[in-house]
């Protein structure tokens, strides 16, 4: 999309699409950089996937433990549990740094999942106009109109307990969007003249999808799923807070569901309840706002057009 | 923050919305309305969305059907659970509830009956679950339908002054603050709310009910008042988490309203500026809004499920939530049914009013 | 009354009543709140200001009422709002559980133990003002012998019955086919037949259309609205007198922190808990002015089951249960590695009484505790020894494995809404752990399925026991197994044990009652010595109400116990209101204060919107002048 057209040298093809690309993404970095919202929310992600892969170093396996903790239960913050325990004397902060793991790889893979079958959806119905199109078009807008929310409820009883099946429930029921867009997006592309040199030339329709729809698509693919996993993530922690996610784990919205069951609220334990919503809220809104910015710089013309 | 990015929240709520910003197309069901100004052409387009949206209430009704069989648990033994049956009784319950027939013979029937508006009778309440859902809903529409009118206008009014101050600090904070309040969980926004100003911390006294719909001992004028007194808790969680959708479409749209000619040509001729907005441009952006509104208003009936279990409201979420542990399947899936038609209807709807709404499309 | 049991429900049989099916606990738990696991109880509210002297008992609760028809429900919530329309035959008395007179003054067996005399009293009247007689009880309970629909929720009660007649109004008399030592625990409310003759289809009549519903009991039922409230108003001519509130209400909190938010507001009198108030919330309630705890003895025993391989009555096995565990060894060794103290001190944080045998010491004369030698007392080391002698050795790994090479790897069924089966999971696996052995915890919303069909290696179970063990002693019969596999059945864990077996039929036909404790002492003592089910604590009944509204209220048994889900009506029938409860006390000030600066919010809330268009409109108006 951002592609520059005077790249004519004396290269083969590949290395001209490499340096083709490489300038898209300098381009891009240029000037994402100029919106102060989306790095503010990159520089938040960075700070907290950082927490999330020193999770072990910092505060070590051992303090998920329930026989090996030393704070009383429901002890309020101090210096050596800064944001309190939990009712089995476990340290709140290291819970929260053991739940952004969960957190982030539920939200992680449940949009990729999202994203990836909303891409293939869209790709092949955008690319094989006939029947098939009309008809998975036919079965995306009807997921379209399912309650998302519902629908994932329901999967999620369907289904046993487990993180997988979050991921699971989220993926499928958050994909129709995705698919919409890459859809569009795919019949632009295909109108332009070069797929057309290339159908002369015998690609064929794996080639034609893969080597020219996809490289095109996948700017938008990316602002999608940045959005999409804000949405993965609030939905988590919905699921957990209904029960529905596998209490053996520890993750934010387990936490939230923890703290209720535990009677934290009308008790004024607010140093339980407070900081996982706040983890929610911060990570589903630095996604969202690195997302807007995205999509923003990959189509500036977005908010005119509409 | 960004100042000319577009409503993206749209496309990952969990919503519905999205079917009507999705696309390089223009968005909105003009796109895909009628351009010819003959009234035949109108009436076919209706007929063909009226026809679409049968299709997907028949899809939705055969899901629930299919998808709530999936749930583990036998719902006969479920209920006989714990005391010694025999093994006619079990067949005679299962008689009963129509257990005992091959499944597409079941599912025939459900069809057959759901036409008329017969779900049959809930396992656990023993009662026909029509009765269930109507006790229910009119709770689930107080709730929901204050709160969007509540978020709709405060979304159209700051989307508004967003657009028109486009870049400002109000702007921008504005922008900001939304997105923030979009990101909270609104059953976490819920309990806050009530350990702050139901429960009362520190000097702020709790002043509102902690939960339900009604104390029960009010008549009258007193019975509205004490509704309207444990419904603001609910719709302000409800309102916060959900306005900024509104208030990012409206912007968008204006955004997009104040590039075009007309109101170059308006300004030309001397008129305020503020007038300019009022008359024209704020009306045109209106439409999208209003129709994504429709959308909305659908979908956040199924959304308010969270709100309604952390405020005991005795609504359809609460009911669901219980019909699904039994399983009662009966409740299960006409409830999935009504959330499903209510945004199938509304998304309907939308596409059905826009034509008629947008002064663009002559007729 | 919680049951952690499977899902089932439990349902009442012949002496008890087992108050809360798991079904309903599951849904309660579902509903992510309030269900009262355990007794509701009543908190009294006091009336509010606006009816000057009307004095109101207000009790926050979380389970959706199933039915209000007696012949249909088998909800906690709805047994206990039955027990206040409904006299029974007999009840029990708030001191001991003994079987006192209710609308049965007295009951004798024949000498053949085969027929029952009962004489009904004279002074019970319906509200309608017919005079409740012994046809009323005798058509009653023929109504559920002969329509398989009216035995929905009490139909074990007559199981045994050959024929019920009433020879005159003062006289019932009973004919079992085989003699039954729970004939003074019969709880089924008695209806009125004038009225009940009428229903036609008992399967669909939820007794919910028309208001006041005609009772005999210590309230009437006024006023009931889904999942709002349900209400009732004192029965001015009890028999045993009029309860001292003049109303008593009953309202949904589904969220168990609302509702004690509730209470800390006045907004409620009394809150249960669903099974029981979590100890930070007793903490925090504790401290509050005019609050008082009420931290009883609980009822139900919390225990650890064992597969012992489920099979048929016929003996036809089925089921996946890990073989490792029909060793006695092993079960005895697993819950060694149990440390029940740690489970009371951090899980119960205090609110629960380490487990012993089979009943919870509440029920004192069938209370029976394992002798030195055969107690099965915290000891890792033993533990492992066994193990290792039952030919489950470590391997290099640190892993115990069997002759056959496998590990030890075992599972546990827990309920996804159960906060203490999640809690105490996560102790076992790193206990059992320790000892080389794996657990996969599996929690489940519904674990009927996998535990009818037997495949599951441990779960976590647990009953509420009624005044007569009766029932929670059946249920580990043979002639409890079901039918065919995996169909339900009365059985809680699939044992079968011939010992266990005889003494239970020799305690069903015993009469004298301290002949018939000691048979069930000795059934508890061969339970205890299977390591089927181990009884890791009882669980304390935590519940609070507002003393500024209730004076006093009983408990049961009174010395120390519960409010809410008593065996009996005393708790609300007793409940006395609070000197200035009726007569717009402060709180009540405060509260409507409140209530207005809410409105006020809401108005402006609400206009705000209103207000945005009509300025706006406003303006453009001025700008076209």
């Amino acid at each position: 999309m951002t592609v520059s057209t005077d790249a004519v040298r004396d290269k083969g093809p590949r290395s001209l699409a490499r340096a083709r690309r490489r300038r898209a993404v300098s381009g891009f970095w240029h000037q994402y950089r100029t919106h102060r919202a989306g790095l503010a929310g990159l520089v938040v992600l960075g700070l907290i996937a950082l927490l999330a892969l020193t999770a072990p170093v910092l505060v070590g396996a051992e303090s998920q433990s329930v026989t090996g903790a030393t704070g009383g239960p429901l002890e309020s913050p101090s210096a050596e549990f800064p944001l309190g325990t939990d009712q089995f004397g476990r340290s709140l902060l290291a819970l929260l740094l053991w739940g952004t793991r969960v957190s982030l790889t539920v939200g992680l893979l449940a949009a990729f999942l999202s994203v990836a079958i909303g891409t293939l959806v869209g790709i092949t119905a955008g690319h094989f106009k006939g029947w098939y199109g009309t008809v998975i078009m036919r079965i995306t807008d009807w997921f379209l109109v399912m309650p998302t929310l519902v629908l994932a409820i329901a999967l999620a009883t369907v289904l046993s307990r487990s993180v997988w099946t979050t991921i699971l429930a989220i993926g499928v029921t958050t994909w129709p969007t995705t698919a919409r867009l890459v859809r569009a997006q795919t019949l632009s592309v295909e109108s332009r003249p070069y797929i057309e040199r290339s159908k002369a030339l015998g690609g064929g329709h794996g080639h034609i999808m893969s080597r020219h729809v996809l490289p095109n698509v996948m700017p938008l693919v990316l602002s999608q799923t940045t959005l999409v996993i804000s949405t993965a993530i609030l939905t988590e922690a919905t699921l957990a807070f209904l029960g529905l996610g596998d209490p053996t784990i520890v993750s934010w919205g387990g936490l939230l569901q923890d703290a209720r069951e535990a009677g934290a609220v009308s008790s004024g334990n607010w140093w339980y309840l407070a900081p996982p919503g706040l983890a929610i809220a911060v990570v589903a809104l630095a996604f969202t706002l690195c997302g807007r910015t995205i999509e923003s710089v990959l189509n500036p013309k977005l908010g005119v057009t509409r | 923050m960004s100042t000319d990015s577009t409503p993206a929240l749209l496309k990952s709520a969990p919503g519905v919305d999205s079917a009507r910003t999705d696309g390089p197309a223009p968005a909105g069901p003009s796109a895909r309305g009628p351009r010819s100004r003959s009234t035949t052409a109108y009436l076919r387009y209706a007929a063909g969305k009226l026809a679409g949206a049968a299709i997907s209430l028949f899809a939705v009704l055969v899901t629930s059907f299919f998808l709530f069989r999936l749930i583990p648990g036998d719902p006969v033994k479920q209920m006989t659970g714990g005391r010694q049956v025999s093994t006619e009784q079990i067949a005679a319950m299962r008689r009963e509830f129509g257990l005992d027939l091959p499944l597409w013979q079941q599912f025939t029937e459900y069809c057959g009956k759901a036409l008329t508006g017969d779900f049959g009778t809930s396992y656990q309440f023993r009662a026909p679950v029509m009765d269930k859902i109507s006790e229910a809903l009119p709770a689930t529409l107080l709730l929901t339908g204050t709160a969007f009118v509540i978020y709709t206008v405060i979304g159209i009014w700051l989307g508004a002054r967003s657009a028109w101050r486009n870049g400002s600090f109000g702007d921008r904070f504005n922008t900001a603050f939304a997105l923030t309040l979009y990101s909270v969980p609104s059953f976490w926004l819920g309990l806050l709310l009530i350990i702050t100003l139901s429960v009362g911390i520190g000097p702020i006294p709790g002043i509102f009910p902690t939960g339900g719909m009604e104390s029960g001992d009010a008549s009258g004028f007193g019975y509205v008042l004490d509704v309207a007194h444990h419904l603001v808790l609910p719709v302000v969680t409800l309102v916060a988490v959900e306005y900024a959708r509104t208030l990012l479409v409206m912007r968008s749209s204006l955004l997009d309203e104040m590039g075009s000619d007309y109101l170059t040509t308006a300004r030309a001729k001397g008129l305020r500026d503020d007038l300019v907005r009022r008359r024209h441009a704020v009306p045109n952006a209106m439409l999208p809004t209003v129709t994504l509104l429709f959308v909305n208003l659908g979908n956040t009936v199924a959304g308010a499920i969270l709100v309604e279990t952390v405020f005991s409201w005795p609504g359809l979420g609460g009911l669901f939530y219980q019909a699904l542990s039994v399983p009662d399947l009966p409740l299960v899936q006409a409830l999935f049914f009504v959330f499903a038609a209510a945004v199938i209807l509304m998304n309907t709807l939308a596409d059905v009013i826009y034509p008629l709404l947008d002064p663009r499309v002559g007729r | 009354m919680v049951t952690r049991v499977p899902p089932r429900s439990p349902r009442p049989r012949r002496g008890v009543r087992f108050l809360l099916t798991s079904g309903a606990a599951a849904l309660a738990l579902a509903a992510g709140s309030v269900v009262p696991g355990n007794p509701l109880a009543p908190a009294p509210q006091e009336a509010q200001a606006d009816d000057g002297d009307k004095t109101t008992l207000t009790v926050a609760v979380a389970q959706s009422v199933d039915s209000l028809s007696p012949f249909l429900a088998q909800r906690l919530i709805s047994t206990s709002i039955h027990r206040l329309m409904y006299d029974y035959l007999t009840n029990y008395d708030a001191k001991d559980n003994q079987a006192i007179p209710a609308l049965a003054t007295e009951w004798k067996p024949s000498a053949d133990k085969l027929t029952w005399t009962y004489t009904i009293r004279s002074d019970s009247k319906w509200s309608d003002g017919r005079k409740a007689t012994a046809e009323d009880a005798a058509w009653t309970f023929n109504k559920m012998m002969t329509d398989e629909a009216a035995a929905t929720s009490n139909g074990s009660f007559v199981g045994n019955f050959k024929k019920v007649t009433a020879p005159t109004p003062e006289r019932l008399v009973i004919e079992l086919k085989e003699p039954q030592a729970t004939m003074a625990a019969l709880d089924v409310p008695i209806v009125p037949r004038h009225v009940w003759e009428k229903v036609g289809d008992f399967s669909k009549f939820n007794n919910d259309q028309k208001f006041p519903v005609v009772g005999n009991g210590p309230f009437i039922l006024t006023e009931y609205k889904v999942d709002s409230y349900v209400k009732l108003k004192a029965n001015k001519d009890f028999w045993r007198g009029s309860p001292k509130f003049d109303e008593i209400v009953f309202r949904y909190y589904k969220d168990q922190d609302a509702a004690v938010a509730a209470l800390r507001k006045g907004e409620v009198s009394f809150v249960a808990g669903s099974p029981s108030l979590t100890p930070a919330q007793s903490a925090s309630l504790k401290t509050a002015e005019n609050i008082k705890v009420n931290d009883a003895p609980g009822r139900r025993f919390y225990a650890l089951a064992t597969n012992p391989g489920a099979r048929t009555k016929d003996g036809t096995r089925f089921g996946d249960g890990h073989p490792a565990l029909l060793d006695q060894r092993v079960r005895q060794a697993l819950f060694m590695a149990v440390d029940r103290r740690t489970i009371i001190d951090r899980v119960f944080q205090g609110h629960a009484v380490e487990g012993e045998g089979y009943i919870p010491p509440r029920f004192k004369e069938y209370f029976w505790t394992p002798s030195a030698g055969q107690k099965l007392s915290y000891d890792p080391a033993k533990a492992a020894a066994l193990l290792d002698e039952a030919g489950y050795r470590k391997n290099g790994a640190g892993k115990r494995v069997g002759k056959d090479g496998k590990p030890l790897d075992l599972r546990i069924l827990c309920h996804a809404t159960d906060p203490n089966d999640k809690a105490i999971g996560k102790y076992l696996q790193e206990w059992w752990g320790d000892l080389g052995i794996g657990l996969k915890v599996n929690c489940l919303d519904n674990v009927s399925d996998p535990w009818y069909a037997g495949e599951y290696d441990l779960a976590f179970d647990g009953w509420s026991v009624n005044p007569d063990p009766d029932f929670v002693l059946s249920i580990h019969t043979c002639a409890a197994l079901p039918a065919k596999p995996k169909e339900s059945a009365a059985t809680d864990n699939f044992i079968c044990d011939k010992q266990y077996d005889e003494l239970y039929a020799k305690q069903l036909a015993e009469y004298d009652p301290a002949k018939r404790a000691d048979l069930v002492k000795q059934m508890e003592s061969r339970l205890y010595d299977t390591g089927y089910m181990n009884v890791m604590a009882y669980p304390n009944a935590v519940e609070a109400y507002r003393t500024d509204q209730i004076k006093s209220i009983t408990t049961m048994p009174s010395a120390a116990g519960n409010i809410y889900g008593q065996d009996g009506y005393w708790s609300w029938w007793s409940a006395v209101p609070a000197a200035g409860a009726s007569s717009g006390s402060s709180d009540e000030g405060g509260s409507s204060t409140g209530v207005l600066i809410g409105i006020g919010v809401a108005v402006v809330v609400l206009a705000g919107g209103g207000l945005l268009f009509a300025m706006r409109r406003r303006s453009t108006a001025e700008d076209r002048e």
